[in-house]
């Protein structure tokens, strides 16, 4: 009894197994990100340059009265800087202590991935990228890299602290 | 029990201390979580002896002598670690914890009125700690080196050697023992240490450990071959349980339930609620004014079917309710220096009995005003320095007859407004400061050199007061000394925009003013251009404004100054510091002469634009911790500009 009843129910979560994602461009490459972590996509608006930030943090804007940070993902990457196009967007992240923004190149669309399309990183990529990488999916024009922007936020901003720290002790 | 039944004050002062405890063991319990994982980070013990030490004040001002002692007891050993002379050891983090249970319970007990838990247990453990010193600190090396071993996948063994009776020569029989096993097996280190059986140090018993591929009994043999040896035996050695992982996960359970319970009946509003409320409000008027906009574009475009005119009334009475709106959240913010005030004449006569001195206190200005968050900023601050001047200021009666002072000492808090401040001070007519001794101390402890010291003028030697650690009284008393305090004040204060200065004459007295801003939610700012950005500098830093017109810039030891009615000023330029680029004479229209922390200092800048009232906004955690940025303020025209903290610029 047990068995005839587990069956429809398997076919249920095999149908809704699939993740729902944004996709956006930078450089050339298709990244992801879970679209439960975007709060927002915002045209790029005037973005005011921080003093003394780490510098992939492009600077802050007013987001209806509120002060958010960008980051521009192609220092981050290494990517040469663009800009000025009118394709990039701003896409807004929840990031524990409140939102940051991320610069990408142009935000392509909200697409459903089925899970087993989706390659863990390890098998694909080494090196320090793996801890943000949540995997690689393949879809019909090639391949998206699927992103935790969140960990990256948290990890520049562990390493920002950490700087801080360091001078207020040479300071000291 | 007898100190519970007290008057209506210390039932108040009790229940902020109370509070306070709370507050402060929440935060230390996290921070010693993160020190176990970081034993070496510095900085949290710091914060958890600073714990202590507010926590030990504030119980010493209410006379609550369990907290006090347990307190103090933790400072003591913390220091010790601070210092270097200790290492965090296990048991030393165990009873980290145990402070911090103790006095939860303790405080959960008094808020209850129940008779607080006795402390002589717990005060016996630390004392066991304190006075087991070195070997304890050796034997967690030792257990550390053990553990490393078996993480690394090797056999570890324990060898225990037992002798016999009255052995002659024990320690050399430890030493030839040690000496004729190491040549067989690695040995990782033994009970008494090596140091230890070389200074004599040796028991009757002889413990080895040590890593070998067979199961030991090689290095058994031969301990048991040796001279005087009545016993060898060998055991597998397996890594130590950690039982405060077990002991955490319970408590963590249970502690939420007694809290509830207890501090359900009384209601403090917690500053970040009241920001957050602040910034609804500051969304709620931007989007005020897009509705008025509309509103106005509507009647424009000709629109009459009454729409327009029922979107146009509604965003007026919108604009009434968002203004009281906000009015209503910015006055909740603030509040009578009194309510931290009321506490000082009680906490400064038992202080000054205790010191065996006699003092009177004196305090005007307590109905003034001032924001939340920087009322609780200074609470801490104003402890400290009453402290001091109670302790280090004011001299013992017969010192001050022989000054031919009068045998009373004088210690004066008093506030007042001065433009958009508000200045606290503290005055006492005691010793002073005197520099010469600042000096010396700071020698001997390698805070400047002899050279340094001799160049230092009167005033730049006072000024090291505010150096972390620093502190001339030799002896930790249970009030004060040592050496939290002016740095804690002056970090304090910072945090909240605001500065602290001392002036100080031996013999006559010292005098600490703090300047505070009114409130940190909304302050007056100058908006200067450097380039292409616009940054706010507070109103309250800035002295002057000079036009860079017809003053010459000339160089004094390859450093820019320039002369501002005969005083030698340092310039830099502002963009030029931010950006850490090369000074440019070009383009500078005004230099502004700040006010901070006794230091004048002229930053160039490329043009005014005005004084505007600012909202100050957070920029989340990524940029809180930038040097001289204090945050982020939205102007009229929308654009984001970052405020500048001009204490930190340079």
């Amino acid at each position: 009894m047990a068995a005839e009843e587990a069956t429809p129910f398997e076919n249920e979560t095999a149908a809704r197994r699939e993740r729902q994602i944004v996709a956006f461009s930078l450089g050339t490459e298709t990244y992801g990100v879970d679209i439960a972590s975007v709060r927002e996509i915002i045209p790029i608006q005037k973005i005011v340059s921080v003093p003394r930030a780490p510098v992939f943090v492009e600077g802050i804007i007013n987001l209806r009265g509120r002060v958010i940070p960008v980051l521009d993902l192609r220092k981050h990457f290494g990517f040469e800087q663009k800009k000025g196009d009118p394709n990039q967007r701003i896409v807004l992240v929840e990031a524990g202590t409140g939102s940051i923004g991320v610069i990408v190149d142009a935000v392509s669309s909200v697409l459903r991935i089925p899970e087993d399309s989706v390659e863990p990183p390890a098998t694909v990529i080494v090196g320090p990228e793996v801890e943000y990488i949540q995997g690689i999916a393949k879809v019909d024009d090639g391949l998206i890299v699927l992103l935790d922007l969140t960990k990256i936020i948290s990890e520049v901003e562990r390493r920002t602290l950490k700087d801080a720290d360091l001078r207020s002790a040479v300071v000291q | 029990m007898a100190q519970l039944n007290k008057s209506p004050e210390y039932a108040q002062d009790l229940k902020l201390l109370l509070a306070e405890v709370t507050e402060l063991l929440a935060a230390t319990e996290e921070n010693l979580v993160e020190l176990e994982k970081a034993p070496s980070d510095t900085s949290l013990i710091q914060e958890v002896f600073r714990v202590m030490h507010t926590i030990k004040g504030g119980a010493a001002t209410l006379g609550l002598q369990d907290a006090v002692d347990v307190s103090h007891s933790m400072e003591a050993l913390l220091d010790e670690v601070r210092s270097g002379g200790r290492v965090l050891t296990r048991p030393l983090m165990d009873s980290l914890f145990s402070v911090v249970d103790y006095l939860e319970e303790w405080s959960s007990a008094l808020s209850a009125k129940r008779e607080p838990p006795s402390c002589r247990k717990l005060l016996g453990r630390i004392r066991a700690l304190k006075d087991e010193g070195d070997g304890e600190t050796k034997d967690e090396v030792l257990i550390s080196k053990i553990d490393s071993a078996i993480q690394q996948g090797k056999n570890v063994f324990c060898l225990k050697v037992r002798f016999g009776t009255d052995v002659p020569l024990l320690s050399v029989r430890c030493f030839q023992i040690l000496t004729v096993i190491e040549e067989s097996v690695e040995v990782i280190g033994s009970v008494p240490s090596l140091e230890q059986i070389e200074s004599d140090q040796v028991k009757d018993v002889l413990e080895i450990y040590f890593s070998a591929d067979d199961n030991g009994e090689e290095a058994r043999g031969i301990a048991q071959k040796s001279q005087d040896v009545k016993e060898a035996t060998v055991a597998r050695y397996r890594a130590r349980a950690r039982k405060n992982e077990a002991a955490h996960s319970k408590e963590s359970s249970e502690a939420p339930v007694v809290k509830r319970s207890d501090l359900g009946k009384t209601v403090r509003v917690d500053v970040g609620l009241l920001d957050f409320l602040m910034n609804m409000v500051g969304e709620l008027v931007i989007d005020r004014t897009r509705l008025s906009q509309i509103a106005a574009q509507l009647m424009r475009d000709g629109e009459t079917s009454g729409t327009g005119n029922e979107v146009s009334s509604l965003a007026s009475h919108l604009q009434r309710t968002s203004t009281e709106l906000q009015e209503g959240i910015m006055e909740a913010r603030l509040l009578p220096l009194k309510s931290i005030f009321s506490k000082f004449p009680r906490m400064m006569r038992d202080l000054s009995q205790r010191c065996g001195k006699e003092i009177l206190f004196d305090m005007t200005g307590e109905s003034t005003e001032l924001d939340r968050t920087v009322l609780e900023a200074i609470d801490d601050p104003l402890i400290h320095i009453l402290r001091n001047a109670v302790d280090h200021g004011v001299e013992m009666p017969e010192e001050r007859a022989a000054k031919g002072k009068p045998p009373k000492g004088r210690v004066t808090l008093s506030a007042w407004h001065e433009e958009n401040q508000v200045l606290v001070r503290v005055e006492d007519d005691g010793a002073g400061i005197d520099g010469e001794k600042l000096k010396k101390a700071a020698i001997r402890r390698g805070i400047v050199t002899e050279e340094a010291a001799a160049k230092m003028t009167e005033k730049e030697a006072v000024e090291m007061i505010f150096l972390p650690g620093f502190s001339t009284t030799e002896v930790a008393t249970e009030v004060s000394g040592r050496g939290v305090g002016m740095d804690v004040v002056r970090v304090n204060l910072e945090k909240v925009n605001g500065q602290v200065k001392v002036k100080t004459k031996v013999d006559s007295g010292t005098q600490v003013t703090m300047r505070l801003p009114l409130t940190l939610a909304i302050m007056r700012a100058l908006l200067v251009k450097c380039g292409e950005s616009v940054f706010a500098i507070p109103t309250s830093s800035v002295e002057e404004v000079v036009s860079m017109g017809g003053i010459s810039v000339g160089s004094v030891q390859g450093k820019r100054v320039m002369n501002f009615r005969g005083r030698v000023v340092p310039v830099v330029s502002l963009e030029g510091a931010l950006r850490e680029s090369m000074w440019s004479t070009s383009g500078h229209k005004y230099a502004l002469l700040t006010r901070t922390n006794d230091q004048s200092l002229a930053l160039c800048v490329d043009d005014l634009i005005g004084e505007e009232e600012i909202v100050v906004k957070e920029m989340g955690r990524l940029l809180s911790r930038l040097k001289g940025i204090a945050g982020a303020t939205i102007l009229a025209q929308g654009d984001p500009a970052i405020i500048l903290d001009v204490n930190r610029v340079i």
